[in-house]
């Protein structure tokens, strides 16, 4: 019996209908101690007193965790991908978005882990906030980050992503419209009905076993033993059944600190969010600003594309100059356009810090693109379909970054929408293929950019 | 004081893997002394089904049923590294390795049977459980009895190992963005059409109908295929018309902090569903398969707000579609400027209306 | 005070505002009802009352003293699925599995009052039950077989209707 192509059911499904999958919140263990976070209710400020003395001192609490606690305050989850470090596990002597967690109270219930964080003696002295992320180079901006509001460090020190191919001033000038709109998908939660948990458990072999609701045990492991500057053996991570993550259970967001109270404490702690801190402290989908200005022919052609685009990377930088890259090397959308100037920066904003979602990078071309596409359809009186199956990707066209695309179906994708929705196409864009290029379907500014070899 | 019915289209494309490679997954396999086969890999569930695919890959490579394969992804003391499910990346990187892993033990099952049944192990072929010979299938020995003689005859554990890295594509020149080789493993197609109805007096959006189109190389498990397009059409449902973070963006000011304050999808909000699995198999993704588990919410909002257009004949560009965006903009009727060639929308939004220390020309 | 849990007497040590969700995930250790949110918003928390759907989150255990509980654990087993637990399975109707067990409750006490196998009348059913992963769809395709059938193939999955699987033209490969 094939496996491979078969309506099997889930390896997990009976477990899930009769409530016997464990997650995270599902872990008992002996002695096991409840945490709660004490989180910054500002946008942007210095911290002029911090004293946790009457919280440690109160009945019950077992460890109250500050930034004085963490081995290594600083470590760039993607520093792999040389993305520097820029944000402290704990708040030191400033905060930066609301909700950033500054202590970690591990104590014998919730109630007195809430009591304890009420009890540390906190003041703080207001900063001026950066909202907008078009506001963030203006000389007036207030600076997120020392050397200003944008993330400095792409390949060679360049301040912000660029893709160029071709000619875009000829494009231009040889366009018949030239067309431009300005696209802010907003920033979302991932909500996924599982909040964000950590059990952590000293072992008497003095290891530490982490129950994670992590999508990405490594990618956890890692972080939490740079953190903690010990080897990766040194720590366990058991996980691998999530209650839903859609990109927002790689941060890493519990595991290091619920490690560092357990080890404080001596004893397991549980740290398990409240879903107001999911809604109001867990990082979000990125909002993003595009300008997308395209060079168009009156016969169907889009022959240069300009766009510039501000990803809204909230208070630090995380995994926005990943998102920011994959972003601009599919901002083309699924279409073969040979002459670009592409300018991309992550921008600081005092808001929480935003991470991957569903997409990530992607999403938003896939909204920008569209929604410019349709207008400019409409604007020029093509027909949606025929617009795009012209430009749609096909054999040996080239992707913004130069690869030849070796098998591209956005051809029949797009048949197969037109069928269902009882479309009739034209005959020449009925019987489109994704084959290379040629005739009607080969234009002369296509001539150059195709490649048969390499990638 | 009326409805307006609306259709749109977009289409979109999306890698499998993360952007410029270098992600590794790993997994090893061994089999138990009654030829139960298990699984140790590093790819976390998180609803996606990382567990039952990749058991679905081993029984099929190694030719046994689907539940003699246990799967263990639980610990990071048993398995081995995998990168993490995000990236669209856990059935074609981490199936890859476990794919591989499945090829690498089941030769050292054909090996010890071949010893058994003093046959080439090339001549040999596993179906259902039982070691065949090709050509002949009556003649046969049980992977059950192969695994006895390996652990009580031969003193063997029968092991295998896989691990899946596709090249780190480098940026070669950061001033073009030109890249060293592909950065992903593979690249999916969808194309999503949206029927709406707008309330022209409440400005209310609803989605009714989603027709959609994906290319996934493969189904290795067509209901899961079904489950992410469904589960991701209702996000980017969300995402379209109904979710935000900060209601009054810029402003970090009256943000949701319940469901119910935070307006994700319920039930009632559900669109029919029309999809269609598209076949196209890519070339080095396990059986053909690429990913869809991120692209599968991408394709609703630019599809919804043509369909906003068409129905009540205004552009919304921002996401999402409120209630009061739509109001706003049946108000303004904005028409964009027109100079010459140049027809530019949404020219109070620009950075060269906003922000004096960057513009933007055409 | 005590409560029958799942056709057993239970003496409750917590005192009487403790949430009925806290007693019975932390006192008696029955897990499945969830902590999705604690505000009463997700539904993940929803166990049977006397037969009837409520959330444990906002129920003080006080309320239920001398009631009648039911969690999943109550409904069905590994060994004895229900039949709305099967074709949960057999319709692929969980995907992460954390909204599972309440659903399936809600689902039941739908069935059992006479609820009909119309899709409308289902999502309105189910529209306090948050659910992030499927859609809804095979959530509704599993409630709407349930109606009337009892028993269901575990082996294999069925689609939604109308769900196409075709194959691309092939590609002519030419050059590279």
């Amino acid at each position: 019996m094939k496996a491979v192509g078969a309506r099997l059911p889930r390896y997990d499904g009976v477990g899930h209908v009769t409530g016997q999958t464990q997650y995270v919140d599902d872990v008992r263990v002996p002695g096991m101690l409840w945490a709660k976070a004490l989180r910054s209710p500002v946008d942007h400020a210095a911290i002029t007193r911090f004293d946790t003395t009457k919280a440690e001192a109160m009945h019950g609490v077992h460890a109250v965790v500050t930034w004085r606690d963490v081995p290594l305050l600083e470590f760039g989850h993607l520093s792999a991908l040389g993305i520097p470090a820029d944000e402290p596990l704990l708040a030191k002597d400033e905060v930066r978005y609301k909700g950033q967690p500054i202590a970690l109270v591990a104590a014998d219930d919730l109630a007195t882990a809430q009591a304890a964080v009420e009890a540390i003696e906190i003041e703080y002295e207001n900063r001026p906030t950066l909202f907008d992320v078009r506001k963030a180079f203006d000389a007036d901006a207030p600076k997120i980050h020392s050397w200003g509001n944008w993330y400095p460090h792409f390949e060679g020190e360049m301040d912000r992503r660029q893709i160029r191919k071709g000619n875009i001033d000829e494009a231009f000038d040889n366009a018949d419209k030239i067309i431009s709109g300005v696209y802010r998908p907003a920033a979302i939660e991932h909500v996924p009905i599982e909040t964000q948990i950590a059990l952590a458990v000293p072992e008497p072999d003095g290891r530490i076993t982490i129950y994670s609701c992590t999508q990405a045990l490594y990618f956890s492991l890692g972080v939490v033993a740079a953190h903690l500057e010990v080897p990766m053996n040194k720590i366990k991570i058991v996980g691998g059944t999530v209650g839903g993550g859609f990109g927002g259970k790689v941060d890493t967001a519990a595991d290091t600190l619920a490690a560092i109270a357990a080890m404080k404490a001596a004893r397991p702690v549980k740290w398990r969010w409240t879903r107001e801190e999911e809604f109001l402290a867990s990082s979000t989908r990125a909002p993003w600003h595009m300008e997308i200005i395209d060079a168009v022919t009156n016969d169907g052609w889009i022959l240069g594309r300009k766009m510039l685009t501000l990803h809204d990377s909230g208070a630090y930088a995380r995994f926005s100059p990943y998102g920011l890259t994959k972003h601009s090397f599919h901002h083309t959308g699924a279409y073969t356009i040979p002459n670009l100037h592409f300018d991309g920066y992550v921008v600081f904003t005092n808001r929480t810090p935003t991470t991957a979602m569903r997409g990530f990078g992607v999403t938003s071309i896939s909204f920008a693109v569209e929604t410019h596409m349709n207008r400019v359809a409409d604007e020029m009186g093509f027909d949606p379909y025929e617009f795009r199956l012209k430009n749609a990707n096909r054999i040996n066209d080239t992707s913004p970054n130069r690869i030849r695309y070796t098998d591209p179906s956005s051809v029949d994708v797009i048949h197969a929408i037109a069928d269902a929705a009882g479309e009739e196409l034209a005959p020449a864009y009925a019987a489109a293929t994704r084959d290379p290029r040629e005739g009607d379907m080969l234009p002369e500014h296509l001539v150059g950019q195709l490649k048969t070899e390499g990638h | 004081m009326a409805k307006h019915r609306g259709f749109g289209i977009s289409s979109i494309e999306y890698p499998t893997g993360m952007n410029q490679n270098g992600d590794p997954s790993q997994a090893w396999i061994k089999v138990k002394p009654d030829g139960r086969v298990d699984v140790f890999s590093g790819t976390a569930d998180i609803g996606n089904g990382a567990k039952t695919i990749q058991s679905q890959i081993v029984a099929e490579a190694i030719g046994v049923p689907y539940d003699w394969v246990t799967f263990d992804n639980s610990n990071t003391d048993s398995s081995p590294v995998c990168t993490g499910t995000f990236a669209s990346r856990a059935t074609f990187v981490a199936g890859n390795a476990v794919l591989k892993a499945a090829k690498d033990v089941k030769q050292k099952i054909l090996e010890i049977a071949g010893k058994e049944m003093e046959i080439s192990p090339d001549d040999l072929e596993i179906v259902d459980g039982e070691v065949l010979v090709k050509g002949a299938p009556t003649e046969k020995l049980g992977v059950a009895d192969v695994a006895v003689a390996a652990t009580w005859t031969h003193g063997v554990l029968m092991t295998g190992t896989g691990a899946q890295l596709n090249e780190f594509a480098e940026i070669v020149d950061p001033e073009t963005g030109e890249v060293s080789g592909p950065p992903h493993a593979a690249i999916s197609y969808a194309a999503c059409a949206a029927e709406v109805e707008v309330d022209d007096e409440t400005g209310d959006v609803r989605v009714l109908r989603l027709i959609q189109a994906y290319d996934v190389g493969t189904a290795i498990n067509p209901s899961l295929v079904e489950g992410q397009i469904e589960g991701g059409a209702l996000m980017g449902l969300g995402l379209g018309v109904l979710e935000n973070s900060y209601p009054y963006y810029p402003s970090t000011d009256h943000r949701g902090y319940s469901i119910g304050s935070y307006y994700m999808p319920s039930s009632e909000d559900m669109p029919s569903y029309e999809t269609i699995i598209i076949e196209n198999p890519s070339a080095d993704g396990p059986y053909g398969a690429k990913g869809i588990g991120e692209m599968a919410n991408n394709g609703q909002p630019g599809a919804i707000a043509a369909a906003v257009h068409d129905a009540v004949g205004v552009w919304i560009s921002e996401l999402p579609i409120s209630p009061e965006l739509v109001l706003r903009a049946l108000e303004a009727k904005a028409e964009p400027r027109r100079e010459g060639k140049l027809v530019a929308f949404d020219d109070e939004k620009s950075v060269n209306t906003v922000a004096t220390g960057i513009s933007w020309t055409p | 005070m005590k409560f029958d849990l799942n056709g057993e007497t239970v003496e409750v040590q917590s005192p009487p505002l403790t949430t009925l969700l806290t007693v019975l995930r932390e006192e008696m250790g029955v897990t499945s009802p969830k902590v999705g949110c604690d505000q009463g918003g997700c539904g993940a928390c929803t166990v049977l009352v006397d037969g009837k759907p409520q959330r444990t989150c906002l129920t003080p255990v006080a309320a239920v003293d001398g009631a009648s509980v039911t969690t999943i654990e109550g409904l069905g087993d590994s060994e004895h699925l229900t039949a709305v637990q099967q074709s949960f399975v057999h319709h692929y109707a969980a995907q992460c599995g954390f909204c599972t067990p309440a659903m399936i409750i809600s689902a039941t006490a739908y069935i059992d009052a006479g609820g009909s196998s119309d899709h409308v009348e289902i999502q309105e059913a189910l529209k306090g039950h948050a659910c992030r992963c499927t859609g809804y769809q095979k959530i509704v395709n599993a409630v709407a077989a349930a109606v009337t059938q009892s028993d269901f193939d575990l082996t294999t999955t069925t689609p939604t209707p109308n769900t196409v699987i075709k194959t691309a033209n092939p590609a002519v490969k030419t050059g590279g």
